[in-house]
């Protein structure tokens, strides 16, 4: 059986890899694109593909000790943490980049919503972006359970609760999270399967088709709407290289991350509460700062299902925003109302989580 | 033959002991049942409630010094008979009608509050209508029917028939069977201080059921709520113990309880919540409230620390009997403070006469508690010269004790350095542990006078606290390579981005120009 001949691209394989693989061209389209002069991403979506990788090679060393029980998962993080060698690197760069990723993916949304990046073509690079918040937000919910020490379990228990709130659906939401009534080790492993197998295929694929977007439709200019039909105006945008001359700047900004986080597991290691207790019930538990707004705004809202709804509600208009902002203007000025009303809902956001923590 | 003679001897020397010991327990009984103040003769006597002093001898430190050998212990005073049981108050059956509530709950509102407060009582909550203690018809709504007194109405009970009218129920065993509550709450307040007065001086003054409990709004001691729940008891007994005029006439201090607030126990108690603290009822009783005896504090205080008087029942101290000192001798009564090392000696030495402990004309050991009542004079060199044998033995105990404290204190403050560093201490808190349960069991020691099980003891303590120490030690020099490091890589980062800032530069160049 004669193998199949090559494809005929009007380019011949150049190297030993590409005559064996023919993605050269693949690669070549991916990396030689023109981006504007004029784009400023600030790196904020970079960084936080980046945090993913770091996430994917910490996860992966953490999960060969950690054991998903919970007669043995605390004393196998305490293990890694004490007695693996650069366990406790392993286990902090983990920590800070999971919230680290929170935090670029939150700037990264505020910073495409200000520069209008969403209109057309972008709508569905805006939804799958949102989608991929949504991913992150669920690995640190997962995530922050494993370690199984009190604040871990408390935060769960708080954190269900609070699904269970959802009108309609959240007896069954709080059934499916918890695997039962209670956060027990039906909790854990199920926690542990999604945080280490549905998330990460989930933020892949989402990811690639994000990235694939962002790749198609290149990136947007601040300063003028896109062109439904190109004009001579649009052909003449000054571009420059995306590799190696942006790429050059992305790679400053992941070592400028990279050193951070070396800096922050190294001065500021994350520790281990004492073995989760279900009996013994802490006098403060709170949850990770990104969801403190939402717990905060709980606590101020007398009715509990109106407090709920607020930020799904919020959620769902964040998805669906490109459908309802159907004008082209991306320039600020021009968009008073919307930046004005995003702005606020930022420093809303940003005052209950502020006084979450001084609570 | 010789087994018999032998046999014979024994039951002699039996008898003999036997007719000793009756001898003696009629001699007693003689002479207790001539001091024992009868109650008939105390209600012909009649004494003005307002001019007489108790009878009871109420214990404690004198201005003249308490020799121990001089006062009957309070628990040796015959107490006065209780007065008989009386039965139930009888009443016609409501049939399911209260017509005291429902009339008293609208005539105003100082009695519906009454009415509300019996509601939400307990007797309200088990259905003990107002009729139980009031007496009367509930079933009518005519009040000269109601309540008259010719089908047994009470009205109110004066304070002298309070405690049989709650006996009535209370010492009833077949009454209190479905409540589960005690029943020997009646004999007990007889033989209290306060039912002694009341029984013997006809002194309404002191304290009945009802001072305590409430009327209306009797609550379950659990309730917190309750004037007799645990947090709330100072506050109860201080309402007349604090009062100065009202403890005149029975010469009684009144700061036990700022006294108390300050101590251990009340700080437990009343500012931890702390409900397995000490409250005045713990250590006094509560319905047979008593100043505990100084023959008898050391059981008083051992009902809680139970493994230390198990020590200081091995003690020299304890072989005293009478010029013992007791737990209060160092510790204090109402104002136990936290015991230390500082309980060994006087920062400067005393000065020391030979009447300090001795009893010159009985030369016997002697125990003057008024010694002993400021905080600062609990100190073993208070009794113990300096140029004793046994000071040197204190000597010993202190630098044991004092030499394993510090160890523990710098084991746990290297620990604590390192968890402010971020490192999982859980190792040398584990061992710490070991190092603490060693300590307290040295320190706990103290009480057996024994030197060399109290240097043994601390031995193993400061050996575990230093293990404890070299955990945590290796945690900090981690910490200090881990920052160490940390400056390394970011080093390496900052080369990195160097040559990354100078290649862009050349392709900017490179941009400009082509």
């Amino acid at each position: 059986m004669a193998a199949n001949p090559p494809v005929e691209t009007g380019e011949r394989p150049s190297g030993w890899l590409d005559q064996r693989t023919r993605l050269g061209p693949v690669i070549r389209a991916s990396l030689h694109v023109r981006i504007p002069m004029s784009a400023r991403t600030y790196y904020f979506g970079g960084i936080a593909l980046f945090l993913f990788g770091i996430q994917v090679v910490t996860g992966t060393l953490l999960a060969l000790y950690y054991k998903p029980t919970p007669e043995a998962a605390y004393e196998s993080v305490q293990f890694i943490t004490s007695d693996v060698s650069f366990g406790w690197l392993i286990r902090s760069m983990h920590h800070w980049a999971a919230n680290l990723m929170v935090l670029f993916v939150g700037l990264h949304l505020v910073r495409v919503f200000m520069q209008a990046a969403y209109k057309y073509p972008r709508e569905l690079t805006w939804v799958l972006g949102c989608l991929l918040l949504l991913v992150t937000l669920g690995f640190g919910f997962t995530g922050y359970l494993l370690p199984w020490d009190q604040r871990a379990y408390w935060a769960t228990v708080v954190g269900t609760e609070i699904a269970g709130g959802v009108p309609i659906v959240g007896e069954t939401l709080l059934l499916l999270l918890r695997g039962g009534p209670d956060v027990t080790g039906d909790t854990m492993s199920r926690f542990f399967g999604i945080h280490v197998l549905v998330l990460p295929l989930m933020l892949a694929g989402l990811l690639a088709a994000h990235l694939l977007l962002v790749h198609q439709l290149g990136l947007a200019n601040p300063r003028r709407p896109e062109p439904r039909v190109a004009t001579p105006e649009s052909r003449q945008e000054r571009l420059r290289p995306f590799f190696p001359h942006y790429l050059i700047d992305e790679l400053v900004a992941w070592y400028v991350i990279l050193a951070i986080l070396v800096v922050l597991a190294s001065l500021f290691p994350v520790g281990l509460e004492g073995p989760a207790n279900p009996l013994e019930t802490p006098a403060h538990t709170k949850p990770e700062w990104y969801y403190l707004g939402v717990f905060e705004l709980l606590k101020l809202v007398p009715i509990k299902v109106v407090g709920i709804m607020i930020p799904v509600v919020g959620i769902g208009l964040l998805v669906v925003w490109p459908f309802l902002d159907r004008s082209p203007e991306v320039l600020i000025r021009r968009r008073k109302v919307v930046v004005g009303g995003a702005t606020l809902v930022i420093i809303a956001l940003l005052a209950l989580t502020v006084l979450g923590f001084v609570s | 033959m010789h087994q018999h003679v032998t046999a014979r001897r024994r039951a002699l020397r039996l008898g003999a002991i036997l007719a000793l010991a009756g001898g003696a327990w009629f001699a007693l009984a003689f002479s207790a049942s001539a001091e024992s103040p009868s109650p008939s003769a105390d209600a012909a006597g009649s004494p003005s409630p307002s001019a007489s002093a108790p009878t009871v001898p109420t214990p404690g430190p004198s201005d003249t010094g308490w020799m121990f050998e001089t006062p009957a212990p309070i628990d040796q005073v015959p107490l006065a008979t209780a007065p008989p049981l009386p039965p139930l108050v009888v009443h016609p059956d409501g049939a399911g009608v209260n017509g005291c509530y429902d009339c008293h709950s609208a005539v105003n509102n100082k009695q519906a509050a009454i009415t509300a407060e019996w509601e939400s009582s307990a007797h309200g909550q088990a259905a003990v209508t107002c009729a139980a203690c009031h007496g009367g018809d509930p079933g009518t709504d005519q009040i000269g029917k109601a309540m008259d007194r010719a089908i047994g109405y009470i009205g109110a009970p004066g304070r002298m028939e309070t405690v049989g009218l709650c006996g009535s129920c209370h010492a009833n065993v077949a009454r209190m069977r479905t409540s589960g509550l005690p029943t020997d709450q009646y004999a007990q307040y007889w033989s209290s201080v306060h039912g002694q007065l009341l029984v013997t001086e006809n002194d309404t003054r002191v304290a009945v059921c009802t001072d305590c409990h409430g009327a209306h709004d009797v609550r379950k001691v659990s309730d917190p709520k309750s004037k007799v729940f645990a947090t709330n008891v100072p506050a109860l007994c201080a309402s007349c113990h604090s009062d100065a005029r009202r403890m005149e006439p029975y010469g009684i201090p009144t700061d036990q309880l700022d006294v108390y607030s300050a101590s251990v126990h009340g700080v437990a108690l009343l500012e931890n919540n702390d409900t397995r603290a000490p409250s005045c009822t713990s250590c006094h009783g509560s319905h047979d409230a008593q100043p505990p005896t100084s023959t008898n504090v050391v059981e008083v205080c051992g009902q809680c620390h139970t493994a230390t008087q198990e020590l200081y029942e091995q003690s020299r101290h304890s072989e005293l009997k009478a010029a013992a000192p007791k737990c209060w001798t160092c510790h204090g009564t109402h104002d136990v403070s936290k015991a230390s090392s500082a309980l060994f000696f006087h920062p400067e030495t005393p000065d020391y006469t030979c009447t300090t402990c001795h009893d010159l004309t009985t030369h016997t050991l002697r125990l003057e508690l008024s010694r002993f009542e400021n905080e600062a004079d609990r100190r073993c060199d208070s009794c113990h010269h300096p140029d004793s044998q046994i000071y040197a033995q204190i000597e010993g105990i202190s630098d044991a004790v004092v030499s394993a404290e510090a160890a523990y204190e710098e084991a746990d403050q290297t620990i604590q350095e390192a968890a402010r560093l971020g490192m999982i201490t859980a190792d040398a808190e584990v061992a710490l542990m070991g190092a603490k349960t060693s300590l307290i069991q040295a320190q706990a020691a103290v009480h057996t006078t024994s030197l060399t099980k109290i240097a043994a003891l601390s031995t193993d303590a400061k050996t575990k606290s230093e293990a404890a120490m070299a955990l945590a030690t290796a945690k900090v020099d981690e910490n200090v390579f881990r920052r160490q490091a940390m400056i390394i890589v970011l080093a390496f980062i900052l080369l990195s981005v160097a040559f990354l800032v100078i290649t862009k530069r050349r392709l900017d160049r490179e941009l400009e120009e082509g």
